[in-house]
């Protein structure tokens, strides 16, 4: 015991008496949570907030122009306009300030399509209604009348944006078009049953849609871009503790001290136990400080404020198994390490190759499903579900206990790997 | 192994991965209980790979290392408490105070408490560092951080002291200090084996050497006995090269 204490105050001492390195390994994690979380939340709003600028032709000027632009206004998903340097947009206006990057997408309803819509329903409804003797097989086809619109997109614009306003407009197009396809049946009924039709379009919007969050406990927690960030990138700061960690395993062998702890009586569990508890401590000040982020910075600027879910000891498990997993990746990296160049470059490439693998960057369900059924090898990946199932289902501790489990397991063979290359070395 | 004998090495083996060449070959040597012992040889001799092996941090390939009548592969933390090495690195913490290393080595090393206190105290007063023991040792000179160094291996009052280049690149004044401390230490019982490149200091401080290169012992005795065996040597040195050669040596890393 006597000696497990004087290796964590003397890990305790080097730590402290380097303050500005103190200082990185805590500030650093602290604002990368907050700037990630801004950055991604900025993302976030450019679709459901502040929205996709849209400059929109009217060429139209009747039901499906006036629908469209009714319904591109009063969504929150973008901003509309359709005026152009204080006049009406033309196609070649639009075209241009999309090109200029003004707007991420233009659209043209062209001249006549509410006309050619109208053409082809009563078309289609005098068919319907026709008389029944009349075989229908002698009425030539109905020649319909393509309506077209056309669509300028940024070449930057996301897929996601365009997918957005695709459908948007499918949706405005399809009501127009359910409109019309009703008042020309409601026109044909009455002129067959005079004074029979009361009903009005209005009547047929009898579908609702209902949102509700799946969660495994009654406490509704909000998802939003908080939620989201704030953990991923609070995993992503802790595993770098690898960096400091396996520098100072680094700095032991190259300044001799590793020469002299080796000749001493005690084994390298005792040495290394010592070293991974203090820096498994930093990881822990490193989350509750991230955390504190998450709740009390982050609603100064007008973001949600990071909800901890109903389970404090599960956060306090995954947390804890982190900085265990982190701690041994970094033995494991500063072991194999011969220089500062290899044990920085490794440790840090590694991290940020585990993150992407592991869905900080990207969710692994828009990844490809070789990258997806990768994904789960990653211990950040581990962390990082886990605390979804903590802040965003509502789960407890025992829904989150095989990601722990996993977590440690993966300190485990890191130490081991770590110390069957020592004995390796020493042979 | 006799009643005198304190280290015995039998038949000592040591090939690295990939070296096209054992770095320790065949070694065979007794050391006896109270002996300045020194260890001598070119660069890439097998110095400090035998060192190595005799403190337990490398395990030799072949061979036998019998240390105070106990072996490594059954006794190495018993042979491990009654060992102490003085790396020729200074193997310190730059950041923490001289009192604050010797405190953690000293721990590790199973004193604690009002003992190791004394101790350390005592020591540091022995060489002269009381004042600045609670400077960082990266603002020591070279001479106060090799004797910090040097009390780091002798704060349990080993029986045997495996000593690397103990005096090197260092001032008189501390060499002096360093030199009348381990002959103190001797006389009180300690074994010393010491490996160095400066020959003088070998020839008056150690009770007998092995001169090794190649990974084998080369010549075994008294200072003044090899002096008398090699005709038309006048000093350890002169003997050292006529054994050893007057070509440059560098390590081979082929």
């Amino acid at each position: 015991m006597h000696k497990f204490l004087a290796i964590l105050k003397k890990e305790v001492l080097l730590l402290l008496r380097d303050p500005s390195g103190l200082a990185i390994l805590f500030l650093m994690p602290m604002t990368l949570v907050f700037i990630m979380t801004l950055i991604q939340e900025s993302t976030f709003n450019t679709l459901n907030e502040a929205g996709i600028p849209i400059v929109l032709v009217d060429n139209d000027k009747d039901s499906l122009g006036a629908s469209v632009i009714f319904g591109l206004s009063n969504t929150k998903a973008c901003v509309l306009t359709t005026v152009l340097d204080g006049k009406p947009a033309t196609v070649e206006s639009a075209e241009k300030a999309v090109a200029e990057g003004k707007f991420m997408i233009g659209i043209v309803i062209p001249a006549g399509a509410t006309k050619a819509i109208r053409s082809n329903v009563r078309s289609l409804v005098e068919q319907t209604l026709a008389d029944s003797t009349v075989d229908l097989s002698s009425i030539p086809p109905v020649k319909h009348d393509t309506v077209e619109i056309s669509m300028f997109i940024d070449p930057v614009t996301k897929r996601s944006f365009i997918n957005a306003t695709t459908s948007a407009l499918r949706e405005f197009i399809s009501q127009i078009k359910s409109k019309i396809i009703f008042t020309t049946f409601s026109e044909e009924i009455e002129k067959i049953i005079p004074g029979k039709n009361k009903a009005t379009p209005a009547d047929i919007d009898i579908v609702r849609y209902r949102e509700e969050y799946a969660a495994k406990d009654k406490s509704f927690i909000l998802p939003n871009s908080v939620q989201h960030n704030v953990p991923a990138w609070t995993i992503f700061g802790m595993f770098f503790i690898v960096v400091p960690l396996a520098g100072s395993i680094l700095k032991e062998k190259t300044e001799g001290t590793s020469f002299r702890l080796r000749s001493l009586p005690g084994n390298y569990v005792t040495i290394i136990s010592g070293k991974v508890s203090v820096y498994v401590m930093v990881c822990m000040i490193q989350f509750v400080l991230m955390m504190c982020v998450g709740v009390f910075i982050i609603p100064l600027l007008g973001l949600p404020a990071l909800q901890l879910g109903s389970s404090h000891p599960g956060i306090i498990a995954i947390a804890l198994s982190t900085a265990i997993a982190a701690s041994g990746f970094g033995v494991m990296i500063g072991t194999f390490a011969t220089t500062d160049h290899q044990s920085a470059i490794s440790g840090s490439l590694s991290i940020v190759l585990f993150s992407a693998i592991g869905g900080i960057w990207v969710p692994p369900y828009v990844m490809p499903s070789i990258m997806q059924q990768l994904s789960s090898i990653s211990p950040l990946n581990w962390g990082l579900n886990a605390f979804y199932e903590l802040f965003l289902r509502g789960a407890g501790l025992m829904d989150v206990w095989q990601q722990s489990f996993k977590l440690i397991i993966f300190f485990f063979l890191t130490v081991l790997t770590a110390h069957l290359y020592n004995q390796l070395k020493k042979s | 192994m006799g009643g005198n004998t304190i280290i015995e090495i039998i038949n000592l083996e040591k090939h690295y991965k990939g070296a096209a060449d054992a770095a320790v070959k065949n070694l065979s040597l007794i050391i006896n209980k109270d002996e300045i012992f020194g260890i001598l040889g070119p660069n890439g001799a097998g110095k400090t790979t035998t060192i190595s092996m005799l403190c337990g941090i490398f395990a030799p390939t072949n061979g036998k290392i019998i240390v105070d009548g106990l072996t490594f592969e059954d006794n190495r933390e018993d042979i491990k408490k009654i060992i102490g090495v003085v790396p020729q690195d200074m193997a310190l913490y730059p950041t923490l105070t001289a009192r604050e290393n010797l405190s953690f080595f000293g721990h590790l090393l199973g004193l604690h408490g009002k003992a190791l206190k004394e101790r350390i105290n005592y020591c540091l007063q022995l060489f002269g560092l009381e004042k600045n023991a609670d400077i960082r040792v990266s603002k020591f000179s070279g001479g106060m951080k090799r004797r910090v160094n040097l009390i780091a291996g002798i704060l349990h009052k080993p029986k045997i002291l495996f000593l690397d280049e103990p005096t090197v690149g260092i001032d008189v004044q501390s060499r002096n200090v360093i030199r009348e401390f381990l002959n103190d230490l001797n006389r009180t019982g300690t074994t010393i084996i010491y490996t160095s490149h400066h020959l003088e200091e070998a020839e008056t401080f150690c009770t007998r050497v092995a001169i090794i290169d190649n990974g084998q012992i080369i010549t075994l005795g008294t200072p003044l006995e090899l002096i008398k065996s090699h005709g038309g040597a006048n000093s350890l040195e002169d003997v050292f090269l006529q054994i050893t050669g007057i070509k440059l040596r560098d390590l081979n890393y082929a």
